[in-house]
Parts: C-alpha cells; structure tokens; sequence
C-alpha cells in the first residue's frame, strides 16, 4: 500500500473512532469542570473515565499529528522547514499523551 | 534541499468566499484550537499532582466568566468539528458530492454545531 494511501486510511479510521469520544468527552468535562479537587480527581482516576479518558487523548493526539502535517503541507512551502515542523508535530503528539498516562497513574 | 514553488493550497485571498471553503477552513483552524484545547486539559490532569491548594487557582478561573465562555466555546468547537468530520466521511464513502447538497449540508453542519452546543451543555449540566 502506497505510504500516502496508508495515511489517508489511518486519518478516516481515527477520525471515525474518535467522533464517539469526543461526544463522551465534552458532555463529561461540562459536569465536571466547575467541581472541586477530590471530584476532578476521581473522574481521571476512577475506571471507565479513566481508560476512556486516556484512550481519547492518544486517538486525539493520533488524528491530529496526521491531520496538521496536511496543514503543514498546504501552506509550508520549504521542504526543509516542513519536515522540521513535522518532527516538532509527532514529538509532541507523542510527548504529551505519555506525561498524561504517567501523570494520571500516579495520582492514583 | 531545493525549494519548490509549487502554489500552496488554498488561495484564500483569490477564491470568492463560500460555504465550502469557509467549513473547510473553519474546520481546520477548530481542529488545531480543540488539540490545543485538550493539550491544556491534559496539563490540568498533570495540575492535580501538585494538590488541591494549587488546582483551586485553575478551579476558580473556570468558575469565573470567562471560564465558563471557554467551555461553552470548546462545546462549540468539539461540535462544529464532529458534524463537518462526519460530512467528511460520507463525501469519503461517495456521499454528499453534489454541489447542492455540499452546500445544504453545510449548512446543517454550521447551525447543528449551535444547537448540538446547547445540547452538550444542558446534558452536561444534567440540566435535562
């Protein structure tokens, strides 16, 4: 399968999973964004949130590194500079996911 | 590396504004402000290990006015971006290609995301 083709799949498949945990999501930080630290605490603590949670965050992560390398394609001309932003983009779309996971299970 | 100069995509200051490439622009500059909306989130998960003393800082500032505007405004975010992904995939599944119904669907997708807005508020909320 050509690398492009691969991509295009990739970002479909991502973007279909991740429409069910974004609804999830926002509906959960609503009713809880306004609580104190114990209840903010026990939703990215407590199981389903928790592994749901996280789940979200690596498709989001995921989806989003594929989706703005197109942006980065569309409007960066230097090839050079392109595949700088690249590499910044899957860095930290790789970085923050991991200090999240580490982060959560510790404060449990 | 040798520079190209192939024209890049899309020319915003050539093309006359439509409510295609006003979703199709609009959905890329809502997917960047919802990752970085949650990059912030995922720093407010890593906040809580420094206690409840320093989370009562961000605490207060999403119960304040403008904390509340920032939800409502991801709300409105996470929704614009679902129903236009969603247009998306039916146009990948060979659906929605005509231009009168890329044009009614965005439509749709334009005054869902407002409505679909309330309605993750007021679930949210348990106001329902």
């Amino acid at each position: 399968m050509h690398a492009s083709t691969k991509k295009w799949l990739f970002t479909k498949i991502s973007s279909f999973i991740l429409i069910p945990f974004m609804i999830w999501f926002i509906m959960n930080f609503v009713s809880i964004y306004e609580n104190d630290y114990q209840e903010v605490v026990f939703f990215f603590t407590q199981q389903p949130t928790k592994i749901l949670f996280l789940i979200f965050i690596v498709i989001a992560f995921f989806f989003s590194a594929l989706t703005i390398s197109e942006i980065f394609e569309d409007y960066i001309r230097n090839e050079k500079t392109k595949n700088v932003a690249n590499k910044l983009l899957n860095i930290f779309a790789i970085v923050i996911p991991v200090l999240t996971i580490i982060g959560i299970y510790n404060l449990s | 590396m040798q520079e190209k100069n192939n024209p890049l995509s899309p020319h915003l200051q050539i093309y006359k504004w439509q409510i295609s490439s006003l979703l199709s622009i609009t959905h890329r500059i809502v997917g960047v402000i919802n990752i970085l909306a949650v990059t912030l989130i995922c720093f407010l998960s890593l906040s809580l290990l420094l206690g409840a003393e320093s989370y009562q800082i961000i605490n207060n500032f999403l119960k304040s006015f403008f904390g509340k505007f920032i939800i409502i405004g991801l709300c409105w975010t996470f929704s614009f971006h679902i129903l236009n992904e969603l247009r998306h995939l039916a146009w990948d599944l060979g659906y929605g290609f005509d231009i009168k119904v890329a044009k009614i669907t965005g439509v749709i997708a334009l005054i869902g995301s407002f409505i679909l807005t309330i309605l993750f508020y007021l679930i949210g909320k348990n106001i329902f």
